[in-house]
């Protein structure tokens, strides 16, 4: 079917699991200022290893595999295909029904594959030998799984594929169904991130290498992006989906979306391998892409959704590129990371579905525990309390481990939502 | 019963396969159990892992058509060949 070049994208659909809960609980919580984050129960993985984690909630695998498979499927299959159920089931698709399995696409990232999985069998075996180890393991953990199982799932024929750019990688999804649409290879993108990270080994070397927030009592106030006190990310797990579908394909079924992607842009460090530039060019020079891929100027832009993870380097490096993106204006800024703590793969996408409740609302999220604004961190910050504001145009800033930086731009519907 | 079809059974019961009428003369293909590659293998593993029998490659595609029974009576023989056979 010949598409024109620039055939828009909406977010016909979203499905969440955070710390927060599903959608609904994420937007209510999220906007009242409400934390996910807590200390590890008893008897969870990294009880006694983290002083504070996004935990989200048990999905029973039976839910979404046959009992056959459900045993046999590490956690961030399950959370990603969660999500996918959820946000189809927002967007009203039924694939095959609603949209042809050919013309459908799934895009799922991650940053680590089924490693918690893998660190159980690696365990067993080390303690009982071969015979510990299942032959399912590379069906439950490679790093394609969630998109695979969800296209198994839901009969999707079309473009399948993986991205891994770490903590941008739910940026990067969204990114590609924009492509996808645009270049019409899709009438619908699943797309979204999901980790679960939240494990011994993992948490352990997060902790060594001193990139998560410490010495907070109440693990509550743990997770502070942009605030003067903060001293590290809080480690979170979750997926998140949207349903980004061809403007047109949306409008034929009367499903206007919560709101439209219109541009994207990615661009890399070429620095290191953890730290951002310090000036936060190359996460500058993503927004930069972005506004100019969706044919935005700065000064048009209402609301920015942030990546800041509540780390030292990584928020100041971001409000400078802010700061040089946008010059003399200011539009508002948050991020729920504060509220969620960081869902790694999963953030991206979380925060892409943030920008479009926002815009499709009206109404900011706040960033929590932003009580005492770093002057490093100069911004015009949502804190305390959602604000009101009917934001036509908004970025969502996604940034990684490897110098990935990744900028959407969402807008709302030309005539309003 | 057998104890090597009764330890089948319990080990399919554990994979989450429905054995509630399974018996000796149960197929592990479709028109049975219904095992795929690797349910097939994961069972071998763990009558390997009770029984100290072993399985090769080899023998994964004639597993899939037997039945409980049969695939009993193939634990056994080799069972005959271990030496003192853990049980």
């Amino acid at each position: 079917m010949k598409r024109t070049a620039r055939d828009g994208a909406s977010v016909t659909g979203i499905g969440l699991v955070t710390p927060l809960g599903d959608a609904t609980g994420f937007f209510t919580a999220a906007w009242e200022g409400r934390s996910g984050v807590r200390r590890p129960p008893d008897g969870h993985p990294v009880a006694g290893l983290l002083d504070a984690a996004g935990i989200a909630p048990d999905i029973d695998p039976s839910t979404v595999l046959p009992p056959t498979e459900a045993r046999r499927v590490d956690r961030f299959v399950v959370l990603a295909m969660a999500a996918a159920d959820a946000a189809l089931d927002d967007a009203g698709i039924a694939i095959g029904r609603d949209a042809d399995p050919a013309r459908t696409a799934v895009v799922l990232a991650n940053s680590f594959g089924g490693l918690t999985m893998f660190e159980g069998e690696a365990v067993a075996r080390h303690r009982q030998g071969r015979t510990a180890v299942t032959p399912y393991l590379l069906a439950g953990m490679l790093p394609n799984m969630a998109t695979a199982r969800i296209a198994i799932r839901h009969g999707v024929r079309g473009f399948t594929s993986t991205i891994s750019t770490a903590c941008a990688s739910g940026g990067y999804a969204v990114a590609e169904a924009l492509r996808l649409v645009r270049e019409g290879v899709a009438d619908v993108v699943v797309c979204g991130g999901a980790d679960a990270p939240l494990l011994p080994t993992i948490a352990t070397t997060f902790t060594n290498a001193r990139a998560l927030a410490s010495g907070w009592a109440d693990p509550v106030e743990a997770s502070r992006p942009f605030d003067r006190r903060r001293n590290g990310f809080v480690l979170g797990e979750g997926a998140g989906v949207l349903v980004v579908e061809r403007r047109a394909h949306a409008a034929a079924r009367g499903r206007p979306g919560y709101a439209d992607v219109i541009g994207w842009g990615v661009a890399t460090d070429a620095y290191h391998p953890t730290a951002p530039l310090p000036d936060g060019a190359g996460a500058a020079e993503s927004m930069r892409r972005a506004l100019a891929d969706a044919g935005v100027a700065p000064a048009d832009v209402d609301y920015v959704n942030a990546h800041a993870t509540g780390t030292k380097l990584g928020d100041a490096a971001e409000a400078r590129a802010l700061r040089a993106v946008f010059g003399g204006h200011t539009p508002a800024v948050s991020s729920i990371k504060g509220a969620t703590g960081h869902l790694l793969a999963a953030a991206g996408a979380v925060e892409a579905a943030a920008t479009a409740l926002a815009l499709r609302h009206g109404l900011l999220p706040p960033t929590h525990n932003l009580d005492d604004p770093d002057p490093e961190c100069d911004l015009d910050h949502v804190r305390k309390a959602a604000r009101p504001l009917a934001a036509r145009t908004a970025l969502s800033t996604s940034f990684a481990f490897g110098g990935h930086n990744a900028s959407l731009v969402l807008a709302t519907h030309p005539g309003g939502p | 019963m057998s104890d090597v079809v009764a330890f089948t059974i319990e080990a399919l019961r554990q994979m989450n396969f429905d054995v509630d009428d399974a018996d000796s003369g149960t197929v592990f293909g479709p028109a049975g159990v219904d095992l795929d590659s690797l349910a097939v293998a994961e069972l071998a593993l763990r009558v390997e892992d009770a029984y100290g029998v072993k399985f090769g490659e080899e023998d994964m595609e004639r597993l899939t058509v037997m039945t409980l029974g049969e695939f009993a009576t193939e634990v056994e023989s080799r069972l005959r060949l271990v030496d003192g056979a853990p049980a």
